[in-house]
């Protein structure tokens, strides 16, 4: 069962590991904090999740509101709850504990993984149980490699943030190849911009970028819902 | 003891990461024993990622407009010309890796 679940998660680590060492590169260059890889540890182990590991660097940096953080966090994360749906029937029968850590352990990656294996109920517990674990270890081992590096070696780090935006944009062109998927794109792209135009005009730049994304967000399922009937037109057809 | 700024990191993970749990234990919590999500909730938890990720692409480019005036920037040249490589490559070769460390690479040699 080891061997199946370590053998499929191959493909995560060289993807954990990579992401996440430029995460904590990025910790120990950008995020002014004195020991980047203990925070890099903490952080990766307690939330494993990509943009929000990039912009934690940000947050820290900017001692940003933390009601404000946990927005972005609901916006980002939602669809992982749908990610659940899915998953109800493989892990009933599991221990409190031992369904609390899947549960933790839910992304994008060991969804799927989770999702394609077809074993018996049993065995597919605990292939799900190492395979989350297996994954969880490539985040914190990346992150914490990258912010030891970081900080040890004199990495030439001008310009090492587009990596954050070179994430998202992997992201998004990753979901726009599902046509489903492009006109909510669209709709999140034209909220921020627009958001970001009216209070630039009305803070200046620099407040508006610090402000925008909390009124974005409410814009953005304001103008989801009206186009909600559309959508899913679309979507059955 | 913990400084302020300690404090503060140590809430902002402990914080984040309870949200992040319960938003992936909302429908173990909620449909534990059967049941199904209302529909609107479902629609909005679809599309609502696609969105959030524009948003987020759009609040980096915003970063770099703020940091140095257009002028002085050549109009975001550099940023553009490596979000361009970012998602040409993933379009075409889907190796996240791959896109993030082309497009990195290519905009710090630009800005140095």
């Amino acid at each position: 069962m080891f061997r199946k679940a370590f053998s499929d998660s191959v493909p995560v680590m060289a993807g954990y590991g990579t992401m996440g060492f430029a995460a904590g590169v990025l910790l120990s260059v950008n995020g002014g904090v004195s020991m980047p890889a203990l925070w890099g540890a903490f952080s990766s182990g307690t939330f494993i999740s990509g943009p929000l590991q990039y912009l934690f660097v940000d947050w820290v940096r900017t001692s940003a509101s933390i009601g404000g953080v946990l927005f972005v966090v609901l916006c980002v994360n939602l669809r992982y709850s749908l990610y659940g749906l899915s998953l109800l029937d493989t892990f009933k029968g599991v221990g409190f504990w031992t369904r609390t850590y899947l549960i933790a352990g839910i992304t994008d990656e060991t969804y799927a993984l989770e999702v394609a294996c077809d074993l018996p109920p049993e065995r597919k517990r605990r292939y799900c149980l190492f395979l989350t674990a297996l994954d969880h270890m490539y985040w914190i081992i990346g992150v914490t490699a990258g912010a030891l590096a970081g900080a040890a070696l004199p990495v030439p780090s001008k310009g090492i943030d587009f990596a954050m935006t070179s994430l998202f944009l992997v992201i998004l062109t990753e979901q726009c190849r599902e046509r489903a998927n492009r006109l909510p794109a669209i709709i999140g792209g034209v909220s921020v911009i627009a958001v970001f135009a009216v209070l630039a005009l009305i803070l200046g730049m620099d407040k508006a970028r610090a402000e925008m994304l909390i009124p974005t967000m409410m814009l953005m399922v304001t103008v989801l819902l009206a186009f909600r009937r559309r959508m899913e037109k679309g979507a059955a057809r | 003891m913990m400084d302020g700024k300690t404090m503060y990191i140590v809430s902002l993970i402990v914080s984040v990461g309870i949200l992040s749990w319960l938003i992936r234990a909302l429908p173990f919590l909620l449909f534990g024993r059967g049941g199904e999500p209302p529909k609107v909730v479902s629609y909005v938890g679809r599309v609502l990622s696609p969105a959030a990720i524009a948003m987020l692409s759009v609040y980096c480019f915003a970063g770099y407009a703020c940091a140095r005036p257009p002028a002085e920037n050549l109009w975001g040249l550099a940023e553009i010309a490596s979000g361009i490589l970012t998602v040409a490559l993933q379009w075409k070769w889907r190796s996240p890796p791959l896109s993030i460390a082309a497009g990195t690479i290519l905009y710090m040699m630009l800005v140095r």
